[in-house]
């Protein structure tokens, strides 16, 4: 029988599911009861975050600098378009030329696993991060695959149709959702992406992202929203605040719906936020030190992973970073030059900060596009769509580092190991997130619609 | 996490609850002579006289009714698509066949121990003796147990086909007024079957109440009174027959509103009396009599001209217009001013958005360039027929029954983005007939009588829809030209046969090869005598100016869901037909009824009502009025920009033909993406960003600091401050300022030394107000 010791829990594929079953019983202790127990729910849905000791944890000294954070946060790196798996984090050395690509193969941190030559620094911290090798859904079309790697649903089939489930940033917005704090609980960078399928649909308008709508690298860069527009003095905001206290005197009790309570809440917080100092103040990067920012990088990504960690710490629970657009299908070795290492600077370096914070149990970090690219490269020596098997990363917020989750083919291509759907990766990241899986929201018509469908979390993470 | 539908057979019922429940019912209401044949409820049985003798558990009649009321078979749980952990139940128990396979068969036979039937893993999991990831279902010994128990040990039988099935079930009793809040009432559920047994079912029916804030119940079927009045109905569901109670909570006399902690009212009540002016009054006299409570007071004329014109023409009234209908001593000017404003441009405008966003006219997709042209074609033709009256029946028949192109044929616009089969159905049975079919894709409507058959045979209308032509690069089908095929079908998923177009519950339409179905579908939808189509109008109508349905949802009618005040409804309905569907008549009815001028502030007695329309329920005002009445007052415009350049200067924010015109201002306040043909996909919630865009945006930055706008011309006006705030206050709020109110703004004016900024930040915050911001 394997006996589970923490160094030794890689878990391959090659198990069977009954060994893993006993493996993951003997790691999640007294809340499971025999090996043919695993009773998910009760682990998921039962679990509270009181009882959390990964919450727990933020609560100790070694997290003062994190004390303001009431809640786990995830950042999402969105790579729009599709990133290549096997010039990242799936590489094929002893694969022909023609699937290898342009790419070596590096050694990481973690003896047996393999990054891209692009990908240096995330290979130090390697340790930290997993790799799941054996994602797959059954479209190859941008949208559709946006759609579904977003929200976990199958839902539009042509480009650009209308959203019809929420996203997993506004899903976590409305399940972390502290009423009264003034950080907007979820966050895009630069802006919304995804073919607009990073939006709350019919979690309504208060879970739709904050976005930015400015480069974080910008030298100049304010948030347009929360500064006041040219011409507009503070002195005058409060002015305005003080006027409206004398004449917003309608009466509270003609509504019951809620609906004007909420809007004074929110008139208040506004106001707080354009004039306060608390939340302007954690976006704003000159705050950092100036060597920290050269660290992650003086380009969007850099400067956007940074400014997604103060946001976390201030209180957001989701920020999903949009790394422009990877759709390389012709001469994909000059695009990805431009994307792979800018993109390895940020993540390793928030790897490292979160780390040095103390932070990294409390935050989940995710690279995740709307599918891979084709194993062979194709005539304009580029990769085309894939979705029947690519890699995603996945980190931090107590979720086990070190391990690979799946396998494809000797060359690519298909999963020959550990198939993992979109709804899986939401379980995991949410399970993460303490949220629980048994969660459902009404749609337009009032139907209760699960939020991970028929996923489960993945155990080799846990 | 909300889940009604399953929320209330979530937890074992225990045998100590079915005691309380016989007692109850025993005390309360049930006096009844009917012989019950109970099978297992041994509790119940002591006061019904029941034989003893233990009788047969049927697996679709007993068994799969039981797994439905515990939760098992639920969506979230074995009986979603994929079943959970490896056991996968219909949903909602509609596949009994299906359900006997995976409880007796699947899994090597091992969920069911014919040997110890108390060992079955089925009973052992259910009752968490051993892990069970769903938790603890119910009690070893329990009635529910004793059902799976019984059948089991029975020899767990199939499903057959001659196996007695339930015909009906009765509820006792099936209406109560309720006097007081906490005032709880048991039901008694008695099941009528095919082989004449008579059965209790209390303890195995599924309960819903529709409105949980007035009464809810508990699934032992105790109905509890809460603090807030109204009409309710409860759902009670024993596989798949359904019964409806009907329940009502009277105002409790003597009860206060809750106490104003407010600074002092904007609108002080006055002292007018209702008097009925139209039958919509007289029902509502009567409907209020019943319930226990008072109107409101009566609204005055300028708060009555703000409200009509918001409503009608999504537009504030002009100072000009407030002072003439003041100042009008004609006894008709109330009328005459509803005809004026249906007949402005603004009410064809403001009503072609509302149409264009039920009828889905979107153009955010792979290339808005190319789609503009459809949607402006389309948002025209709804405008033109709003504008021209055109009969409601011939409004939705000319759009149902399109074909040929956009440029001959506008509504054919409707079929580029209603293109499925779930389309259609949403389409035309939720916008049109005002019932939500949706489920019966999958699985019977869980709390009506739909089935698959009614869902596709309402689709199978549109089988023959051709298209052809058009832009179709990237995916999104524009500028089709669309015809009658020649021929079509729709396969039913599940017996793989093609389907008939037919109504929704009727007979399939006799047609004939050459007959477009489309056709039948309108004229059965149109006949005077269609149940759904004209009501729902009325219903949507009603719910635009009084803030709610008489059925609300508007777009959920079901037996399951009544109207509050029936008769009304149906009046309404009845005067539209009789009107040949003339929807004008049917809005200046509504507007002219004394219950429009409601006040929005409760009296004593109608505080805690919100279905009664004894008040006026207030309402955000919708994005693009919103945006529209800011630029009015501040006289300074939006622009907004076309695919190519811009509109022409002075398009109003009502008049776009669709939402992909770029407004972060109209996004944030709830502009609806056309992704549904549900109002309720325009949200009015509050949201951060709204309030931050008043505060902070440029949009209303560049509003205030526009050259030669509002606040020029008061700026350059002189140092009239009484003046100037007087008609400040008229063009905002329809009203002259109360003392304090001027006193604070004429100080605050004197302080500033730059006028401009000083007027700036005084209408700001009166832009920002409830009173600016909502209809009320």
């Amino acid at each position: 029988m394997f006996s589970p010791t923490p160094d030794r829990i890689r878990m391959t594929a090659r198990w069977s599911r009954r060994s893993f079953l006993e493996v993951g019983t003997a790691l999640l202790g007294p809340m499971s009861l025999g090996p043919i127990s695993l009773g998910l729910s009760d682990l998921l849905s039962t679990r509270s975050r009181a009882a959390d000791p990964d919450t727990a944890n933020s609560e100790s000294p070694r997290n003062a600098a994190s004390s303001k954070r009431k809640q786990k946060s995830i950042i999402v790196f969105w790579t729009h378009g599709g990133l290549s798996q096997q010039d990242t984090y799936d590489m094929k050395p002893d694969a022909p030329a023609e699937f290898r690509g342009p790419y070596q193969a590096i050694q990481t941190s973690v003896p047996d696993i393999l990054l891209g030559e692009r990908f240096p620094r995330q290979a130090k911290v390697m340790d930290k991060l997993s790799i799941v090798r054996s994602v797959h859904h059954q479209n190859g079309i941008h949208a559709p695959s946006a759609h579904w790697m977003q929200t976990g649903y199958f839902g539009p089939t042509l480009a650009r149709n209308a959203p019809q489930k929420p996203s997993l940033g506004s899903v976590i917005a409305r399940a972390k959702k502290v009423q009264g704090d003034l950080m907007p609980p979820y966050v895009t960078i630069p802006k919304a992406e995804a073919f607009g399928y990073q939006g709350s649909v019919y979690l309504g308008a208060a879970y739709n992202p904050f976005e930015l709508n400015t480069d974080p690298n910008a030298g100049d860069f304010t948030v347009p929203n929360l500064s006041l527009p040219k011409g507009l003095a503070a002195a005058s905001v409060e002015d305005r605040a003080r006027l409206l206290k004398e004449f917003d005197t309608l009466r509270r009790d003609i509504d019951r719906s809620g609906s004007l309570e909420g809007l004074d809440g929110f008139k208040r917080q506004a106001l707080e936020l354009v004039t306060g100092p608390e939340v302007r103040e954690a976006f704003d990067l000159a705050k950092e030190p100036p060597a920290l920012r050269d660290r992650y990088g003086r380009h969007m990504y850099g400067q956007a992973a940074l400014l997604a960690r103060r946001l976390v710490e201030a209180g957001s629970a989701c920020v999903t970073i949009n790394t422009g657009y990877w759709d390389h299908h012709d001469n994909i070795e000059p695009g990805l030059e431009q994307h792979l290492p800018p993109l390895d600077a940020a993540i390793a370096t928030l790897v490292e900060d979160l780390d040095t914070r103390g932070m990294l149990q409390d935050v989940v970090i995710y690279c995740a596009g709307e599918f891979g690219r084709t194993p062979l490269i194709n005539g304009h020596a580029g990769r085309d769509h894939w979705a029947n098997c690519f890699s995603v990363l996945l980190g931090g917020g107590g979720l086990a580092g070190g391990r690979i989750v799946g396998a494809s083919e000797p060359k690519g291509g298909n999963v020959v190991e550990r198939p993992v759907s979109p709804q899986d990766l939401l379980a995991t990241i949410y399970h993460a997130l303490d949220i629980p899986l048994d969660t459902h929201y009404p749609d337009a018509t009032g139907r209760p619609v699960s939020i991970v469908g028929a996923g489960r979390p993945l155990r080799e993470l846990s | 996490m909300i889940r009604r539908f399953t929320k209330s057979h979530l937890t074992a019922l225990s045998t100590a609850s079915i005691h309380a429940l016989a007692m109850l019912a025993a005390s309360i209401v049930f006096a009844g002579s009917i012989s019950i044949a109970t099978l297992y409820a041994d509790d119940i049985r002591a006061v019904s006289n029941a034989p003893a003798a233990p009788a047969t558990i049927y697996f679709a009649t007993d068994v799969v009714p039981t797994l439905t009321r515990l939760g098992c078979n639920g969506g979230g749980c074995h009986g979603k698509a994929t079943g959970q952990n490896g056991f996968r139940l219909s949903l909602l128990g509609y596949e009994p066949d299906v359900d006997y396979d995976a409880i007796v068969k699947e899994a090597r036979g091992r969920r069911i121990s014919h040997a110890v039937p108390r060992q079955s893993l089925l009973l052992l999991k259910a009752t968490a003796q051993v892990p069970h990831g769903g938790g603890k279902r119910l009690d070893v010994d329990s009635p529910e147990h004793r059902v799976l128990h019984d059948w089991i040990a029975q020899g767990a039988a199939p499903p057959r086909a001659n196996d007695p099935t339930l015909v009906r079930i009765t509820i006792t009793p099936d209406k109560f007024t309720f006097t007081r809040p906490n005032q709880s009432l048991a039901l008694r559920v008695i099941g009528h079957y095919s082989n004449n047994v008579i059965r209790d079912i209390t303890g195995t029916a599924v309960y819903q109440s529709n409105e949980p804030d007035i009464a809810d119940i508990g699934e032992n079927g105790v109905i509890l009174s809460k603090d807030q009045s109204g009409l309710f109905a409860v759902m009670v569901r024993h596989g798949e027959q359904m019964a409806v109670f009907h329940g009502v909570v009277l105002n409790p006399p003597g009860m206060e509103p809750t106490a104003d902690a407010n600074p002092p009212s904007a609108n002080p009540p006055s002292a007018n009396t209702f008097l009925p002016v139209t039958f919509i009054d007289r029902l509502l006299i009567e409907h209020w009599k019943k319930m226990g409570i008072k109107p409101s007071a009566l609204i005055s004329d300028a708060e009555f001209l703000r409200r009509l014109s918001l409503d009608i023409r999504g537009t504030l009234p002009t100072t000009e217009e407030l002072d003439r209908y003041v100042d009008d001593r004609a006894t008709d000017k109330r009328l005459k001013v509803i005809d004026r404003m249906l007949e402005s441009a603004e009410h064809a405008s403001f009503f072609a958005l509302k149409w264009a966003d039920i009828l889905r006219n979107r153009g955010a997709g792979y290339a808005t360039s190319k789609q503009r042209q459809g949607t402006a074609l389309f948002t025209g033709w709804i405008r033109d027929s709003i504008d021209r009256n055109l009969p409601y029946d011939q409004f939705a028949t000319a759009i149902l029954t399109a074909s040929g192109s956009q440029e001959e044929n506008p509504p054919t616009v409707w079929y580029r983005t209603v293109r499925t089969t779930q389309d259609y159905i949403e389409s035309v049975a939720q916008a049109f007939l005002g019932v939500r079919i949706q489920c019966a894709q999958c699985h019977h409507h869980p709390a009506e009588r739909w089935s698959q058959d009614d869902y596709y045979g309402l689709a199978a209308a549109f089988a023959r829809v051709g298209r052809k032509g058009g832009f179709a690069d990237a995916e999104v089908p524009t500028n089709e030209t669309i015809y009658l095929a020649s021929e079509g079908q729709l396969i039913h998923p599940r017996t793989g046969h093609a389907v008939p177009p037919r109504p929704l519950g009727g007979a399939a339409f006799a047609l004939q090869s050459y007959d477009d179905p489309r056709r039948a579908l309108a004229r059965w939808m149109t006949a005077p005598d269609n149940p759904y189509f004209a009501r729902t109008m009325a219903n949507r109508t009603w719910a635009h100016f009084l803030g709610r349905g008489i059925v609300h949802p508007i777009d959920d009618f079901r037996s399951t869901n009544p109207p509050v005040i029936p008769e009304l409804l149906d009046a309404l309905a009845a005067d539209f037909i009789a009107q040949r569907y003339d929807t004008r008549h049917l809005i200046r009815t509504i507007c002219n009824s004394s219950v429009y001028s409601l006040s929005s502030i409760p009296n004593a007695s109608n505080g805690s009502d919100q279905q009664s329309f004894a008040r006026f329920y207030p309402k955000r005002l919708p994005a693009e009025v919103l945006l529209d009445a800011i630029s009015d007052v501040l006289e300074s415009p939006s622009r907004f920009s076309n695919v190519a350049g811009e509109f022409p200067a002075g398009t109003r924010a009502i008049e776009l033909p669709d939402e992909a015109v770029p407004s972060q201002f109209l996004d944030v306040f709830g502009r609806p993406a056309r992704n549904s043909a549900c109002e309720c996909e325009r949200v009015s919630a509050p949201a951060l960003g709204q309030t931050l865009a008043l505060v902070s945006s440029n949009d209303i930055q560049q509003k205030l600091t526009t050259p030669n706008g509002y606040v020029d011309k008061l700026a350059s006006a002189g140092p009239e401050y009484r003046t100037h705030v007087r008609s400040i206050f008229q063009r905002v709020f329809a009203r002259p300022p109360r003392d304090s109110e001027l006193q604070t703004a004429v100080v605050f004016l004197e302080s500033q030394t730059d006028a401009k900024e000083g007027y700036r930040s005084l209408l700001w915050a009166l832009l920002a107000t409830n009173e600016f911001l909502f209809n009320h």
